[in-house]
């Protein structure tokens, strides 16, 4: 059985179709990829999963449990975890109020939050931000906060939302690291959004590729670089350029 | 009949109420700004109109350049020395600082005019009225509602045929990309809080023909136009018109379903409430505007 | 018992906001006995009050961000059920003030369960409806004294039951006793876990329900606290003044106030509403009482008030408090 399925998923914009009839399967610890180029219907995908949309039609069932049209805390509560391509940047909170935030999702105690939060930095290596508000951080770190945060809802699943974007390329590395240190000593599955394609081969076991709101490929990375309409949706036009 | 005749009067108040809130919507809709202050720029340009008809001993009709450049000029003062930097602030400071201006508008009012009601008396048109078959039309009234309606038909010209006009909408529409294109987005804010307090300006010169001004007038109107806009869709200008005049109506038809009806709890003390109501039950349920139309 | 602690607990707060709210307690505590006049005495009392009112806005308004305009609504519910029950079936302040709590709490959770659908500017002015809708019904309501409003009637002897003294003191000493409920529970919710979960709805309201959290929920529960908090306002206020209208306690400008004042001094912190009480309720009232002596200055007193509004607005939304943090940080 799936850890997540989705079936045959529908998503119109007031006729501009983001997701056509898409359906693929998650195990549980795998690392997904799904990969695709600009206005693919990615992040439409993404938020019709976690919640922030209502899909017009098909379904999700994570653990066997059908979650369609769940709200986002719904399905933080049953394990999904998510970090954002882009985070607000603000100066009310600490980075470790930030994350006990996160730790209250599961319990109502707030010393146990605040020892599960400091467990939880001191595993991504963010002992030293601990006081510092999230608009005094650089960008990797802000990235970071947000693992943390979403980690700290204990979930089983987590969503990843372009985490590499902003970042240069050794900070990446870094990020690709950890993120591989997350799925190896917390076995989570993790299901990354990538633009940029380079991240996601390194590290994904499966990838999904979809184009014009379709999924037109699926497989094992090095499958993917050598599929001819992946190469033509998505590498093409870049070659195309470059030619 | 008297249904008909309130759905008459009701239109011609309608009207009015449009041109009230086309200032707070076109502001809404340029920087997200609720301007609390709006049904205090209405008092204000009643009572330029009111005291230069007096002083001058000319018509209040005619006085309604002067509410027009007094409302302007307030909109612009408002916006360069307080609104601008409202702007860099979270939603509550903004909202509060408005709301300030609006106190202190109030106030100012009620130092310089006390707190006497007021009301035109003298006029070519005032206490004469238009009969049309079975209808009775003040003429105050109807002149002022067709006087609003060109005042609003000339805003939505300048909006919609004129360049300046396409550079505002386009401010409205993507601060951003307008920007880049060279339109100086901080003018345009100026521009808007403009038109926004002139024509507010020109609605308090007419209003003034039929209505008692005093200092805290402003708040009835400026909840009327909340509803208004929130009827028509925040930022809609189309729509500001229509639910201003379904508003009259509504206003107007009310206390006579309560009287048809010979119940105290839907006597005319409650016309406003309804509009209060409605902006309610509107908002939360139908948050795109009654139309459904968006800027 | 860990509630009670955390309430009491003020270790994490920095030597001089301990010392400062040490010597601010002593102070309260002999105040009746300074020999102030009772104008002064009233000012203070009126101080505290607003305080309360403050402190309660501040858990929806302050540390939930939500731009709350319509706190009279919940001043006149607990005003008025502790007037009407007094005056109607003679029942005791200690009995109806409660009632006219849960009151309150009841109504907050109908009101808010469709107003928490809105955000923004369209929530600020619905809260401000709601409110001018209620007060509408009571001005026409002649069940509760339509516009004329109700007179408590007097009793002859200071009655406890009823909470009737002859001196200003025992109010005073009343009100000083909710304000350190208020100040104790305001402790313990800054540390709580829905005190956290709204500052993080404050900052990011997308990223709050991401890790779990049912944003409208906990707004519409810590709306329902600020209510009830106001609604003990509105109850003192009743026996305090001996007589209510639809003016003076649902006003839309109380509404106001309550949010300006906690917004002045500080939204979302722990002594943000007392500072802005302490600041702006003397200068409202000796403003007032000074300007008003002269004919001809009528008004100048809210002018100053608004023009400080409008300053604090726009130069520092975080009010005195966040001047105070301000320095601290240098």
């Amino acid at each position: 059985m799936a850890f997540l399925e989705v079936n045959d998923l529908v998503k119109d914009f007031g006729g501009v179709v983001a997701n056509n009839h898409v359906s693929f399967q998650i195990d549980q610890g795998e690392i997904i990829g799904l990969i695709g180029p600009n206005g693919a219907g990615k992040t439409t995908l993404f938020n019709c999963v976690v919640g922030y949309h209502k899909p017009d039609s098909g379904k999700v069932i994570f653990k066997e449990k059908e979650i369609t049209g769940f709200k986002p805390f719904m399905t933080n509560r049953e394990g999904i975890g998510r970090t954002f391509q882009i985070m607000k940047v603000t100066a009310g909170m600490t980075v470790l109020e930030n994350v006990m935030v996160g730790a209250f999702c599961r319990t109502d105690d707030r010393n146990l939050a605040k020892v599960e939060a400091a467990a939880i930095l001191g595993f991504l290596g963010l002992d030293s931000l601990r006081a510092y508000h999230l608009n005094e951080l650089p960008i990797a770190s802000q990235k970071k906060v947000g693992l943390a945060r979403a980690l700290a809802t204990q979930p089983e699943l987590l969503m990843l939302d372009e985490v590499a974007s902003g970042l240069n390329p050794k900070e990446t590395e870094e990020m690709v690291d950890l993120l591989k240190k997350i799925h190896r000593d917390k076995r989570i599955t993790l299901f990354l959004i990538e633009h940029v394609m380079e991240v996601v081969m390194p590290i994904s076991q499966r990838v999904i590729v979809l184009d014009g709101g379709e999924k037109i490929a699926e497989g094992l990375p090095k499958e993917i670089v050598k599929n001819e309409r992946v190469i033509k949706a998505y590498l093409g036009e870049k070659y195309a350029k470059s030619l | 009949m008297i249904v008909l005749d309130a759905l008459l009067q009701g239109i011609l108040m309608g009207l009015l109420f449009a041109l009230v809130a086309l200032g707070l919507t076109i502001i809404f809709g340029m920087m997200d700004i609720v301007n609390f202050a709006h049904g205090e720029f209405l008092m204000i340009g009643m009572y330029t109109a009111y005291w230069t008809s007096l002083l001058l001993h000319i018509d209040p009709l005619i006085t309604l350049p002067a509410s027009a450049i007094v409302g302007m000029v307030l909109g612009l003062a408002s916006y360069y020395w307080l609104v601008k930097y409202l702007l860099r602030g979270p939603m509550i400071a903004q909202l509060f600082g408005t709301f300030g201006l609006m106190l202190f508008l109030r106030y100012l009012a009620q130092f310089l005019f006390g707190i006497d009601y007021r009301i035109v008396q003298k006029g070519l048109l005032v206490g004469k009225s238009l009969t049309v078959g079975p209808f009775i039309f003040d003429w105050t009234k109807l002149s002022a509602a067709i006087l609003s309606l060109i005042a609003f038909l000339l805003v939505y010209l300048l909006l919609h045929r004129t360049k300046l006009g396409k550079a505002l909408r386009a401010t409205a529409l993507n601060r951003e990309a307008a920007n880049y294109m060279g339109i100086k987005t901080e003018r345009m804010n100026a521009l808007a809080w403009m038109i926004g307090g002139g024509t507010v300006g020109i609605a308090g010169g007419l209003i003034v023909n039929f209505w008692y001004v005093y200092p805290t007038v402003g708040l009835l109107f400026v909840m009327i136009a909340f509803a208004s806009v929130a009827m028509g869709g925040f930022g809609s200008i189309k729509g500001a018109f229509f639910a201003g005049i379904l508003i009259g109506m509504i206003e107007m038809l009310f206390p006579v379903f309560g009287h048809v009806i010979g119940s105290d709890f839907l006597g005319p003390h409650f016309k406003f409430t309804l509009v209060y109501f409605a902006y309610f039950v509107i908002v939360v349920f139908r948050p795109q505007g009654l139309f459904g139309w968006k800027h | 018992m860990e509630t009670l602690r955390d309430a009491f607990d003020f270790r994490d707060f920095s030597k001089p906001e301990k010392v400062g709210f040490v010597i601010f307690t002593l102070f309260l505590l002999v105040f009746p006995w300074l020999g102030a006049g009772s104008f002064v005495k009233a000012v203070v009392i009126q101080f505290l009050l607003f305080s309360l009112f403050g402190m309660g806005w501040n858990t929806i308004g302050g540390y939930g961000g939500q731009v709350e305009l319509g706190k009279a609504q919940y001043v006149g519910i607990g005003a008025y059920t502790v007037a009407l029950a007094m005056v109607w079936w003679k029942i005791p302040f200690w009995v109806s003030m409660p009632i006219g709590v849960l009151i309150a709490l009841g109504y907050s959770f109908i009101i808010g369960y469709p107003l928490f659908r809105l955000k923004g500017h369209y929530f600020a002015i619905a809260t401000i409806c709601t409110s001018l809708v209620l007060q509408d019904i009571f001005i026409n309501w002649k069940l509760v004294g339509a516009a004329k409003g109700i007179e408590l009637p007097i009793h002859e002897h200071p009655d406890f039951l009823y909470m009737q003294f002859k001196s200003d003191t025992y109010y005073f000493y009343f009100i000083m006793a909710l304000f350190y409920v208020a100040i104790f529970y305001m402790n313990w919710f800054r540390k709580s876990k829905l005190g956290y979960q709204l500052r993080m709805i404050k900052e990011d309201e997308e990223a709050a329900e991401s890790l779990g959290i049912d944003a409208r929920w906990c707004k519409i529960k810590a709306y329902s606290i600020a209510s009830a908090f106001v609604a003990v306002g509105g109850g003192f206020l009743a026996v305090y003044n001996l007589y209510i209208d639809p003016y003076s306690v649902m006003d839309l400008d109380l509404s106001i106030k309550i949010a300006l004042m906690a917004m002045l001094g500080g939204a979302g912190s722990m002594w943000g509403p007392i500072i802005g009480s302490a600041f702006l309720v003397p200068l409202d009232r000796f403003l007032g009482s000074w300007l008003g002596a002269h004919k001809g200055l009528i008004g100048v007193d809210f002018m100053i008030y608004s023009a400080l509004i409008m300053i604090v607005s726009a130069y520092q939304p975080r009010g005195i408090w966040g001047i105070i943090e301000q320095f601290r940080k240098r």
